[in-house]
């Protein structure tokens, strides 16, 4: 029964639903770990060196999926136009800059060049020692912390241990102080979405962003990523491509400027490593081109009426919104407030014979708002939230 | 056996396309010629006949491509032959002639052609199957050997290339048995259960017509009549059967013998029965007889039959006398004697004193009469504790609702009348609908029943599927209510049960004392198994159907208070979503205004307690409730479970009036928590949300929302809490000065659990104080004493003394004692300080009582005494494994002091670490100090059930996080290091509970992995099958949103080899705990003790605690002196590795059997405990 598949630190595996946009932490049994045979050292951590690439075993499509962790710029060049983007002010010297999975270091060594300090976090073991040698010559500006950041700040706080961090843990000894809402970016974060679950990683950055946690407890954060094409286009998607319309265009065009900075980059000039930082060779999903883009969290997302005490029943409406696409957005309501619908729809200016999908961001931004104030009692809204912060 | 099919289906096709009908090689047998005599023989003409010799002489490849051809042809776009057998014509090749689907089938839209073919092979095998049995059956009949059709011949002419048909074929010979074809087979079945249902659900409300109209629908469309089978012409004929209507069962035969179906078993006793009933002339009976002897049936199976009502049995026999007067029925077969552990029990020498209730004939009699009215009822109003004073608007509200509810009620019904009226019109057409699930009940009850799950929604709502489902069990559950409601089984009942009750009232004599379900068995012959619920399907369709009327029909004007106007109007009910992961979960939710008009509790009948003694089990369906089906989770499997069962339930209980007078006080006074009484929701923390300001900043209010949650999620569980105590202190006001029962239900692995929910003595501390026995006894020379040391054991101060100390303990504490007695609530209140205050309080009280009365010796004690088993998982492992330590520790040994466990392991954990520690290791030198018993007691109390090392390490880690002083960057290190110490303390300690263990878990592991449930047999004869499956899904789409229910206890389904490999070691010591359970109550009543089990903690009182601690260590001895082990390793091979007749398992499967079997037969070693030790332990139970 205590095998010593057992006896290993228990892994953790991210796993997130993409519909309720929490990370969710849970633990694959030991019968499944048992088949990730596969060699486990790829970088001697004594001494630091490129890495060779190594040939993976041939594994089955879904394996290759769960081994698989992370990508990271390949191209210098490429790490050149990303960091002479990023330093668009001469003056942005003594700008703080955060890396997620900077992988071998090649975009690191660019932004190092421009001058700006740069604060690496990185999921792998395997790669610390080596971005630790890029840093001998440029007196501190380079720190390095073995961290996930698409895992910091897990819901449940039981299973905190390196590569998962807590923010607040790790950012008051980087010397990262907060900037309150309305001041300036306090710092930018740089890096890439992990190809395969690119969904789960924008709603936990969404979560993060409409409750001030997380990174964004230390003001807007500006994020640039590296994200697919497609996810792009659903994400500025409006009533204009209704089919590309989505929970996420809404709660995403809401929540931040977005503007597209580099586009069609291939996937070709990034490589992508596994769980045990090894290369992988052949893409694991199918290839699709990379857009980089920049997320300014917005000033005014939150009013009156939208705050991060309410966000949740926001999150819900829009669930609610486009779970049954063909239904008007009438039908929705009635099954979000005991209120009269049509009312409502006449307060918030829209037409009473709409889809979800015909109406703005905005539009459902009033839409919110004129049911909050439409009573002063707690039944306003038929959302309950206690069956909804249960989770798995 | 392929290639046999394959001639036939393209033979049966030739002679199809000649012959519109169909071939019937069974026209000229007994029965049939006397029941329809020349009628048929037309159709088996000589001619026919002729055509069919020969069949077999077919060029296989070229009728084969022929087919293929035609059904290319037939859709073109689909070239590639997917679901054809590749096949030689074996040398007996088309003895039989087989039939094809008629021509009509195949002039069809084009499309899936390959269906077809796989239609045709399954209609072929079915009557493959058929003929052979028939041939078996009766004297040989020379074969027709079909001849091969000349069309098809022409046909084959034309075609060269038969290597490349041959290469299609054998390609697509891997796909048969792909995936396509059995997700066919199973939608088929799904058509044939839902055919079946229907039909048996027409015969349950009396409407055999429209079952008949149904099953001739199906039989005249060729492409639905190959779903029929022959259960389902049973289940007509049975219906006409019951009704007396031979001339329509003689034309269900004829449709049956037309398919080329034998009748069975059932068919014949349908036959038999009506025509006993029609009073059918002598003839016929015994030509009926007659064939029936030729298929190979035996008279006497009639009568085995279970299912028949006494009124079909009595027909039955009638026809059956006519023809042989002389016939006698079978006796039934005399008991298998019990198993050996339970043979002392059941024997008939020796002192047998059974216990008596303490009410005489009459008043039970009179008891029995109230609890039927009160299942008659249904349901049961009470009133609720809670007396809040409602204020004139909410009065004036709850009038208007009144009067809502007849709007409703009317408009249900005509809801409801239209609904039906427009199904039954479909069934008429053919088409297999709920509506003999909707004419169960009248349309009256049917609004009752949805009027009363709307008043009991919660109002956060609940998930619609469940509500639906809810629905439709109550549906179900009325419907057999009020089948045993009429024809005569009132009376029968009351009867039986008048006599039955002979044997436990006061005041009656037996000739001969026996158990209660012997007795209950000598009384009358075995009822029949009430019906089995409706398939899942159809339970979830027609709540679906009911809720949706409901959601429709009820409608709220806008405002309850002010007089209803016509007009605005809003739904009571909204149907929301929530949202789960990728789960999308539909709720009901009611109007929040609606909620708070709520003003009384109704409880279902079999939610209640019961009024009389429950039926003894006899059956796994008959037992408990008097009329109320509820289902029995685990398998009775005969003697063993039955009477124990019934002995539990046997046992009569009253309130304890003066403690609910003081709970109900704390209750209505805003709760306690530390005395365990909810407080009410008003007293729930407030979210600071008043006094923000609304220019605030965001990441200020950020920093409330983590309040505002907790303060929620704090209200929410308060609400939670605060109802489930109301509910069981409503229930305890209203049975205050009555006796009732608490009919016992069993799980799988054989524990058992009273039934009703809300009120038992399973609960909390509060729950067990209110409950006492109705039966007092004297104290007697020793009772004060147990009392008192119950009462010590209740505060949980003294658990490491040994008795005396703990008696002297009471004595020296009986002041404060007599103080909470008498002031409980104004006093010193020491009862508050213990750890279960309710029950020390209540034995404070009845301490006083007996102290205070002349004579405490006989002071009549009412209070339950509890002996608790001490790590009861780990007793049973020691003495399996004879573990001289582990057996100490867990006091199987006799010992002075009780020892514990806990302490034991936590001071082995302290040794290792002492030399890890000395070694250099951090974490050791760390913990130094802080190694206690509290650390590792919840550790090493669920390692017996399965706990990991992984759910170790977040126990462990939870109480270093406890601990104030404990550095807490070291908290995760320390517990990983921690949880391998207790494992490995245990393992020193309990050298043979890890060996057994990990034996269980890899044999589990390695049949699972084989394919199938694990099973055992308990020592008591009860057998197991871990319900762990992999989840099967039932997906109903449409309507007011889809509908999916998942299940892993589907036996169908592969099973979850993960949970059948962790569950079985605490599974299997499980059902040893409750097989020492059962001897220990069977024991205790055979010398008339009252006896109640909460698991491994059993009750009784006072002046009876010794003579139970003794049958209780005697049984434990009997039970592990048995060979458990070996008896469990025999059980699994015989069971799992038998030696396969066909020799055609895989190569890998043969391995992992064999692997098996090695597994099994190492069945660990023993230590070196002796056993009898055990029966000198004061220690084991206490």
């Amino acid at each position: 029964m205590w095998g010593p598949a057992t006896v290993l630190p228990s892994r953790l595996t991210l796993s997130v639903l993409p519909g309720a946009g929490r990370f969710c932490f849970w633990r694959f049994g030991a019968a499944m770990r048992k088949d990730l045979a596969v060699p486990r050292r790829g970088l001697s951590s004594s001494c630091p060196q490129p890495l060779r690439h190594r040939e993976l075993k041939q594994l089955s499509h879904q394996r290759y999926n769960r081994l698989y962790v992370g990508k990271s710029i390949s191209s210098p060049k490429l790490a050149a136009t990303v960091a002479e983007i990023l330093q668009l002010e001469e003056k942005a010297r003594h700008e703080v800059i955060m890396e997620c999975s900077p992988g071998r270091g090649i975009l690191t060594k660019a932004l190092l060049e421009t001058g700006a300090s740069v604060i690496a976090l990185e999921s792998q073991k395997n790669f610390i020692p080596h971005l630790k040698s890029l840093d001998e010559k440029r007196n501190g500006k380079l720190k390095v912390v073995h961290c996930d950041f698409f895992k910091m700040d897990p819901s449940n706080c039981n299973t905190v241990k390196p590569p998962i961090m807590l923010s607040q843990e790790l950012f008051p000894t980087l010397g990262i102080k907060a900037n309150s809402w309305l001041e300036d970016t306090p710092f930018k974060i740089v890096g890439m979405f992990p190809i395969n679950n690119e969904i789960k990683a924008l709603w936990k950055l969404l979560h993060d962003l409409y409750t001030c946690s997380s990174i964004f407890s230390y003001g807007r954060v500006e994020v640039y990523m590296f994200i697919s094409e497609n996810q792009f286009e659903k994400l500025i998607a409006g009533p204009t491509k209704p089919e590309l319309y989505h929970v996420l265009s809404v709660l995403w065009q809401l929540s931040c400027e977005m503007k597209l900075l580099l586009q069609k980059v291939p996937l070709s000039l990034f490589e992508m490593y596994t769980r045990d930082g090894l290369l992988v060779q052949k893409t694991p999903v199918k290839p699709q081109n990379q857009c980089f883009i920049q997320m300014i969290p917005r000033k005014d997302l939150f009013t009156e009426y939208l705050t991060p005490i309410n966000y949740d029943i926001f999150f819900h409406m829009m669930k609610q919104c486009f779970g049954r696409r063909s239904a008007l957005l009438i039908q929705h309501l009635h099954s979000l407030t005991p209120c009269d619908p049509l009312t409502i729809m006449n307060k918030a200016k829209i037409k009473a014979s709409v889809k979800p999908s015909d109406i703005y961001p905005q539009d459902f931004k009033r839409l919110f708002k004129a049911i909050e104030c439409s009573s002063d009692d707690d039944s306003k809204w038929l959302y309950d939230r206690v069956t909804e912060e249960v989770r798995c | 056996m392929a290639a046999l099919r394959w001639g036939r289906g393209a033979a049966g096709l030739s002679w199809a396309l000649r012959s519109p009908g169909r071939p019937c090689t069974t026209t000229k047998e007994g029965i049939l010629d006397g029941l329809w005599g020349p009628r048929l023989n037309s159709s088996a003409s000589p001619c026919e006949q002729e055509r069919r010799k020969d069949w077999g002489h077919v060029e296989l490849l070229e009728v084969l491509e022929a087919r293929v051809r035609q059904l290319q042809a037939e859709s073109v776009s689909e070239v590639t032959v997917k679901r054809v057998e590749v096949a030689r014509v074996p040398a007996d090749g088309g003895k039989a002639g087989g039939t094809a689907p008629p021509a009509k089938a195949r002039v069809q839209p084009s499309g899936a052609w390959a269906r077809k073919l796989e239609r045709d092979r399954q209609l072929l095998q079915r009557q493959q199957a058929l003929l052979k049995e028939e041939a078996r059956g009766r004297s040989p009949l020379p074969a027709p050997r079909p001849k091969p059709s000349v069309k098809a011949e022409a046909k084959a002419k034309g075609r060269p290339k038969p290597e490349a048909m041959g290469k299609a074929v054998a390609r697509s010979a891997a796909a048969l048995e792909g995936k396509a074809s059995s997700e066919l087979r199973a939608k088929e079945k799904a058509q044939q259960n839902r055919l079946q249902t229907f039909l048996e659900g027409c015969l349950a409300t009396g409407q055999v017509g429209l079952a008949h109209h149904m099953l001739v629908c199906y039989f005249t469309r060729p492409r639905r009549q190959r779903l029929l089978v022959p259960a389902m012409f049973n289940t007509v004929m049975r219906g006409w059967a019951q009704e007396g209507s031979y001339k329509e069962l003689v034309s269900v035969l004829i449709m049956m013998r037309h398919l080329g179906f034998a009748p069975d078993l059932l068919s014949y006793t349908s036959i038999l029965q009506c025509m006993g009933r029609v009073d059918q002339d002598v003839t016929t009976i015994r030509r009926c007889l007659q064939q029936m002897a030729r298929d190979g049936l035996q008279l006497e199976q009639l009568f085995s039959e279970e299912s028949l009502s006494p009124e079909e049995r009595a027909a039955l026999l009638r026809a059956v006398l006519k023809a042989k007067p002389n016939f006698r029925l079978p006796q039934p077969c005399p008991q298998v004697s019990p198993v050996e552990l339970l043979q002392e029990v059941y024997a008939k020498d020796g002192p047998v004193s059974y216990p008596r209730l303490h009410l005489p004939l009459a008043e039970l009699q009179a008891l029995f009469r109230q609890q039927l009215h009160v299942e008659l009822a249904g349901s049961m109003p009470v009133e609720s504790v809670e007396k809040v004073s409602p204020t004139q608007e909410i009065l004036q509200a709850r009038k208007n609702l009144a009067a809502l509810r007849k709007t409703w009620e009317a408009e249900l019904h005509s809801q409801l009348r239209a609904t039906k009226a427009n199904l039954a019109q479909r069934s008429r057409r053919g088409t297999v609908t709920l509506y003999p699930f909707l004419c169960v009940l009248p349309e009256e009850e049917l609004v009752q029943i949805l009027l009363q799950v709307l008043f009991s929604l919660p109002a956060q709502g609940e998930p619609f599927v469940h509500t639906a489902h809810r629905l439709a069990l109550q549906t179900f559950q009325r419907h057999i209510l009020r089948q045993r409601s009429c024809r005569g089984h009132l009376q029968a009942l009351e009867q039986r049960y008048a006599k039955y009750l002979g044997l436990l009232a006061s005041d009656t004599q037996v000739a001969e004392p026996c158990l209660p379900r012997q007795h209950w068995e000598a009384l009358g012959p075995p009822e029949p198994p009430p019906p089995q619920p409706w398939p899942l399907l159809e339970l979830l369709l027609l709540g679906k159907l009911l809720l949706e009327t409901l959601v429709q029909v009820t409608r709220l004007p806008a405002s309850l208070a002010s007089q209803p106007t016509a007009g605005h109007s809003v739904p009571v009910l909204f149907h929301v979503y929530t949202f789960r992961g990728v789960r999308q979960i539909g709720l009901l939710r009611p109007h929040p205004a609606f909620v708070r008009l709520a003003s009384t509790l109704t409880f279902e009948a079999t939610d209640m307690p019961m009024l009389c003694p429950p039926l003894p089990w006899s059956s796994s369906q008959a037992g408990g409730f008097l009329l109320s089906p509820i289902k029995l989770m685990g398998s009775l499997g005969g003697f063993p479970a039955a009477p124990a069962l019934t002995q539990l339930g046997n046992c009569a209980w009253r309130v304890n009036g003066r403690l609910l007078d003081l709970v109900l006080e704390v209750f209505l006074d805003k709760g306690c928590c530390r005395l365990g009484v909810p407080p009410p929701v008003s007293e729930a923390p407030r979210p600071p949300l008043d006094q923000l300001a609304p220019d605030t900043q965001p990441h200020l209010k950020a920093q409330l929302r983590q309040e505002v949650a907790r303060c929620l999620k704090v209200a929410r569980e308060m609400h939670g809490l605060r109802q489930e105590a109301l509910y069981r202190l409503s229930l305890a006001q209203h049975l205050r000065d009555r006796v009732f029962w608490l009919p016992h239900n069993m799980d799988f692995r054989g524990r058992t659990y009273p039934c009703p929910p809300h009120f038992n003595h399973l609960g909390s501390d509060l729950a067990r104080a209110l409950l006492e026995f109705a039966q007092g006894r004297p104290l007697g020379p020793r009772g004060l004493d147990w009392l008192k040391i119950h009462l010590v054991n209740l505060t949980g101060l003294k658990k490491r003394e040994p008795l005396h100390a703990r008696l002297s303990f009471a004595d020296a504490m009986m002041d404060d004692i007599l103080d909470s007695a008498e002031r409980p609530m104004t006093g010193r209140k020491w009862w508050m300080e213990a750890d279960d205050p309710w029950q020390t309080l209540a034995c404070c009280m009845e301490v006083a009582r007996a102290v205070q009365s002349p004579d405490p010796a006989a002071y009549v004690s009412h209070l339950p005494v509890h002996q608790d088993g001490s790590c009861n998982g780990l007793q049973h492992y020691a003495a399996l494994g004879r573990d001289s330590v582990g057996a100490a520790s867990v006091n199987l040994a006799s010992s002075d002091v009780p020892q514990d466990v806990y302490s034991g392991v936590a001071a082995q954990v302290e040794v290792f670490r002492a030399q890890d520690a000395q070694k250099g290791v951090k974490v050791a030198q760390v913990l130094e100090g802080f190694i206690g018993r509290k650390v590792v007691k919840q550790t090493v109390m669920t390692v017996v059930y399965g706990v990991t090392l992984y759910g170790g390490r977040l126990q462990i880690e939870k109480r270093l996080r406890e601990l104030p002083t404990f550095p807490q960057v070291f908290v995760w290190e320390a517990s990983r290091y921690l949880v391998h110490l207790v494992f490995k303390s245990l393992r020193e300690m309990f050298s043979g509970t890890r060996t057994i263990q990990h034996w269980l878990t890899q044999s589990a592991r390695l049949i699972s992995q084989a394919g199938s449930a694990v099973e055992w047999v308990t020592p008591l004869g009860i057998p197991i099958i871990q319900p762990y499956h992999r989840e099967s899904k039932l997906v109903i789409r449409g309507g007011l949103q889809s509908v999916t229910w998942n299940s892993s206890v589907d036996s169908s389904q592969q099973p979850n080899t993960l949970k059948q490999k962790n569950g079985f070691p605490p599974n299997f010591i499980h059902s040893l705990d409750s097989c020492h359970m059962m001897l220990t109550a069977l024991h205790c009543y055979r010398k008339g003790l009252t006896f109640v089990s909460v698991h491994d903690c059993f009750w009784t009182h006072a002046c009876d605690v010794s003579f139970i601690n003794e049958v209780c260590r005697e049984q434990f001895v009997r039970l592990h002196s048995q060979p458990i082990l070996e008896d469990l390793a025999a059980f699994l091979e015989r069971r799992f590795c038998r030696e396969d007749e066909d020799g055609a398992q895989a190569q890998g499967d043969t391995g992992h059997s064999a692997k098996l079997l090695e597994m099994l037969r190492a069945v660990p070693q023993k230590g070196d405990f002796d056993l009898q030790q055990v029966k000198g332990s004061t220690y084991f139970f206490s």
